[in-house]
């Protein structure tokens, strides 16, 4: 089966600071993969320059077989690739219903005769069925964060790019959230990338991780190897001392 | 449902109010004022439709207004086209002028569009004074030809171009069009990030409220029967932004009664001589300090509300 996602060679630099140095690595159809990598490392630059928000330099990037370069954010978002934003974005002086409706509005090739339907069993899906017709500055961080992914879904992506789902959120929170993430990956075949520091919940959900550091991809594999990489205790977890790290990150 | 036939009983009161209202009264003065107030009218729902819907403020209205009148002066009277041919021309000669601003400045956020429409105005005004052997210069153009003699079938006329233009815009931002305006008020990244082409709707939607603006030129232009380079000034933009303001943003319906209302309480306050500005701004700052959503759509909206309850 060939690659849904393949990037080759990225690089991005901002005046001097090289914010992604020649990352390469492939998503298959149906994974769950994590983006691992301390603050700075570039995670988030990765995904704006996956979704065309900001150009890169060199290297390529295929999206079912097709090259990205170049291509504004929403002719990649319409190709199939819905991304959330680390910090939630949602369309103010709207109803809850109305901002999911917008998600499936630029999506190619999809149905909207029922769009509003499925805007509405997808916020039943993640939890808000009761709060659909409510003003969208009333929900609280945890819902305009379940918002966000009712929102990407509502396009019917192939991939879903989510960027510190759980950041802000509480424990049972979390747990609510990541049901949701692996239902929807489970029902829909959705391939999932993710984006998160709450190491826990982040290694229960992923198939695989990708670590990065600096911009660079310091190492690839599953999240029990990753765990025991050298290179990742030394970047991220520091020192072998993992729990007093994941405290630090929670806090 | 329920709500749609109150929207449409309401929306019907309305018209036959407007229509009963010079019959009843009667008189040439006032068969004037209310023409004025429904191109106004024409004005702030275009006006409505892209700013308000969008959040692009544009603060040069009357440019589009202008090309549109001015477009009626010249077919009529130096090519000797029918009045009748006035209004689809000037809806297409404001377009071509919408696009000349929205390509180049819609692209990019900041107040870079705001800025071109304003000084876009400006400048057309001053066109009008330098190219004054075409266009007749401070005086404009004189003897445009009435599209209806009677002054009351005018009105009707008018008032008829005002009702199909509020319809028209009001179905396209209720629809998932106009959805898409309102959500690149919210945020244009989270747009971008639905796969939704903001730039491609910003400049459609400046378009259409460029068209009919235009088309309320042609029709003052046809009820004056003169245009002068007056018509770009910017206070008339802002006028139709404070009648937006009354009437209640976004609304697109809201703005038709911020405009008649605001036309009438000029002409109401004729009484208080060289007291009238102060008397008209003290009364719109009271309005929008105790109303900050406006006048007409919030009141409109309770009495939904309140009808709509059961008993």
């Amino acid at each position: 089966m060939s690659a849904l996602l393949e990037v080759s060679g990225l690089n991005k630099h901002f005046g001097g600071l090289q914010a992604v140095r020649d990352v390469s690595f492939s998503i298959e159809p149906g994974e769950i993969v994590g983006i691992l990598g301390p603050n700075g490392a570039g995670k988030t630059t990765l995904y704006n320059l996956l979704t065309g928000f900001i150009p890169f330099d060199s290297g390529s990037v295929v999206f079912k077989g097709r090259n990205l370069r170049g291509l504004a954010p929403y002719r990649i978002a319409g190709l199939g690739i819905s991304r959330t934003f680390q910090l939630c974005r949602p369309f103010i002086g709207m109803s809850v219903l109305e901002n999911a409706v917008v998600g499936g509005l630029g999506a190619q090739g999809i149905d909207r005769s029922d769009l509003d339907q499925r805007a509405l069993a997808l916020l039943d899906q993640v939890g808000l069925g009761g709060k659909a017709l409510l003003p969208v500055e009333t929900l609280s961080y945890g819902d305009q964060r379940r918002l966000e992914i009712a929102r990407a879904l509502a396009a019917k992506p192939a991939l879903l790019l989510l960027d510190e789902p759980f950041a802000g959120l509480g424990s049972g929170e979390i747990n609510d959230l990541s049901a949701l993430i692996r239902s929807v990956h489970a029902e829909q075949g959705l391939t999932v990338m993710l984006i998160e520091h709450k190491l826990h919940e982040f290694m229960r959900l992923v198939d695989r991780v990708i670590a990065l550091d600096f911009g660079e991809m310091i190492a690839e594999g599953t999240p029990e190897d990753i765990v025991r990489h050298p290179a990742v205790i030394e970047a991220y977890i520091g020192r072998g001392d993992e729990q007093a790290e994941e405290q630090t990150d929670a806090a | 449902m329920f709500g749609k036939r109150i929207d449409f009983a309401g929306a019907a009161g309305f018209v036959a109010f407007m229509a009963v209202l010079p019959l009843v009264f009667g008189g040439n003065y006032l068969i004037g004022v209310l023409t004025v107030s429904v191109i106004y009218g024409i004005w702030a729902v275009s006006w409505d439709f892209m700013s308000g819907l969008t959040g692009r403020e544009n603060f040069g209205h009357s440019l589009f207004i202008g090309v549109g009148a001015y477009t009626a002066g010249f077919l009529n009277t130096k090519f000797g086209f029918s009045g009748w041919w006035s209004l689809p021309a000037s809806m297409i000669a404001a377009t071509v002028f919408a696009l000349i601003i929205g390509l180049p400045t819609l692209r990019l956020r900041g107040p870079y569009f705001a800025l071109a429409m304003l000084s876009g105005a400006v400048i057309m005004q001053r066109l009008m004074l330098i190219f004054w052997e075409q266009t007749g210069g401070e005086e404009g153009i004189n003897g445009i030809e009435p599209l209806i003699h009677s002054q009351l079938g005018f009105y009707y006329f008018a008032l008829a171009t005002l009702v199909v233009t509020t319809a028209l815009l009001l179905a396209l931002a209720r629809s998932h069009w106009g959805l898409i305006l309102r959500a690149i008020r919210g945020d244009e990244a989270t747009c971008q990030a639905a796969g939704i082409n903001v730039t491609y709707y910003k400049i459609a939607s400046l378009v259409i409220s460029a068209a009919f603006a235009g088309a309320g030129g042609a029709l003052y232009a046809h009820y004056q029967l003169q245009v002068s380079p007056q018509l770009f000034a910017v206070v008339t933009s802002i006028t139709i932004i404070t009648m937006v303001y009354v009437g209640g943003m976004a609304s697109i319906y809201g703005p038709v009664g911020g405009a008649i209302l605001l036309v009438l309480l000029t002409e109401l306050l004729r009484d208080f001589g060289e007291w009238r500005l102060m008397v008209y701004s003290c009364t719109l700052i009271l309005i929008l300090f105790f109303l900050p959503n406006g006048l007409i759509a919030p009141t409109w909206r309770r009495v939904k509300a309140k009808l709509g309850r059961p008993q």
